[in-house]
């Protein structure tokens, strides 16, 4: 049993390695679909919450408030994931979201820029090389100053993780075999106490969700 | 079988990793040997060999011949230990040396300053800001190398298969997954992945002996072997003498595992 949480930049194949990892685990695997249920939770419309936590850069300054509410909601829903003790989380900032929780193992996963235009262009054929670099140039770049902006941190500081994978010459199954590896190691694994403490953790973020919105 | 490099700060556990993966697997480890055998190659003293390659880059012109020699002898004494297919490589930038060859696994191990002090205050009994100095003075010289011979940042996670933080996770974590790793058919020495290996010792062979050779130095020549077949470009100058081309092709033809020489040079005129 343990708690996995994967960060990776967009198209870099991480997806895939979250999904085989968790086959091979038997763990559920949970990704954008977190902000369903953080949605449900405080009864919006999940276009508000995604649209919100992913607006650009220009629109941040009028939406903190309303963000960092959402990204609690997530968080509370992260947690309720948790308690299990078995769980691979691809989605939004579960490096940070699971910050102050034991026993987390936290991975990123990065692939080279051409790799990842080639993913982009398979999928969509019309687009120019140059517009698809573009297109994760600007992705990343956003990403980047919202980790910046929410938790001050550089996302590509490898200090921030366990584990750093490289998928440039590293097979997906080879990746989630590794991953695998690190994650049967004893400081990853739930015991009775870390359970108390992830049971703590999600009723922490249940109650923070219920208070009275500040005004 | 596979190629393991692994590059860390001094103090993170680098040595005992490699260590653990020599005992598990059985490969030969080799580190500083490559500068010894270098230096020894270059007939200059391992500590001549290692301070030059430390010094400031202001204080090397971006390509002189001096520095191209240094870096291809140190990378040709690597390639004669990477062709047998099992090595275990802990000395100085082997993510690098060996860019591009197949079978080789990149580790990088991170631990954080606080835990790396404390290993040296244990082990030296030293206090705990002469032993932080001492870290970030070695960290610093080595991020400078990997700077001045290869533009490269030494931390940035993309030079790497894989970057394990030894902040939760132990040494002995790390060889486990370092092992499952090349065991996996992503780092298979295949035949095709051998002949790879020894076209790539051909090729720092002869990159080394045209760098030291007086006729040769001080060109900067692409070399690429293929089964024996060894191809240089790169642009060189139409001397008065107009011997440059037989020279290189000469002395190429002299390096062992040499069959054949190709030439694809620009040439240059040397008096416009």
């Amino acid at each position: 049993m343990a708690i996995i949480t994967i960060s990776r930049g967009t198209l870099s194949g991480g997806r895939a390695v979250a999904e085989r990892l968790a086959q091979k685990l038997g763990y559920p695997c949970v990704g954008r679909e977190i902000l369903q249920e953080a949605a449900r939770a405080l009864g919006a419309p999940e276009e508000d919450l995604s649209g919100t936590l992913e607006a650009p850069p220009s629109r941040w300054a009028r939406l903190t408030e309303e963000r960092k509410r959402y990204l609690l909601a997530v968080q509370a829903a992260l947690a309720e994931h948790c308690t299990s003790g078995e769980l691979v989380y691809h989605g939004l900032a579960g490096q940070f979201l699971l910050r102050d929780v034991p026993g987390v193992l936290a991975v990123r996963l990065i692939a080279p820029l051409e790799m990842r235009v080639e993913a982009l262009r398979d999928a969509h054929h019309r687009l120019t090389l140059k517009a698809a670099e573009e297109f994760i140039h600007n992705v990343d770049e956003d990403r980047r100053r919202w980790v910046k902006l929410m938790y001050q941190a550089d996302v590509e500081d490898p200090s921030l993780y366990d584990l750093t994978v490289n998928l440039q010459s590293i097979s997906v199954e080879t990746a989630s075999e590794i991953i695998a590896a690190a994650a049967a190691q004893p400081q990853y694994q739930v015991t009775d106490g870390v359970k108390h403490s992830l049971e703590a953790f999600a009723r922490a973020c249940r109650e923070k969700l219920q208070q009275p919105r500040e005004s | 079988m596979a190629i393991i490099t692994i590059s860390r700060g001094t103090m993170s556990g680098g040595r005992a990793l490699a260590e653990c993966l020599s005992e598990q697997l059985q490969y030969p480890v080799v580190a500083r040997e490559v500068i010894r055998e270098a230096a020894s190659e270059l007939d200059v003293s391992e500590e001549e060999l290692s301070r030059a390659m430390e010094r400031a880059p202001r204080l090397w012109s971006r390509h002189t011949s001096a520095r191209r020699l240094y870096i291809t002898t140190v990378q040709a004494a690597l390639a004669e230990h990477v062709v047998g297919g099992e090595l275990v490589y802990h000395g100085r930038a082997g993510q690098m040396l060996l860019a591009g060859l197949p079978a080789v696994l990149r580790v990088r191990l991170t631990a954080p300053i606080s835990a790396r002090v404390r290993t040296l205050m244990e082990a030296e009994r030293m206090d705990a800001d002469s032993a932080e100095e001492y870290i970030r003075h070695v960290d610093a010289a080595r991020a400078r190398w990997v700077k001045m011979m290869y533009g490269e940042d030494i931390e940035d996670p993309a030079l790497y298969d894989l970057v394990i933080n030894l902040r939760t996770l132990s040494v002995s974590a790390a060889c486990d997954m370092v092992t499952r790793a090349i065991e996996r058919p992503d780092f298979a020495i295949t035949a095709d992945v051998k002949a790879k290996l020894t076209d790539f010792r051909t090729a720092c062979r002869v990159r080394a002996t045209l760098a030291s050779a007086r006729e040769t130095r001080a060109l900067d020549l692409q070399i690429e072997a293929h089964g024996g077949v060894v191809h240089v470009s790169g642009s060189a100058p139409v001397l008065k003498s107009g011997q440059v081309g037989d020279e290189i092709a000469e002395i190429a033809r002299s390096v062992p595992g040499v069959e054949d020489v190709r030439l694809m040079l620009e040439w240059f005129d040397p008096y416009p």
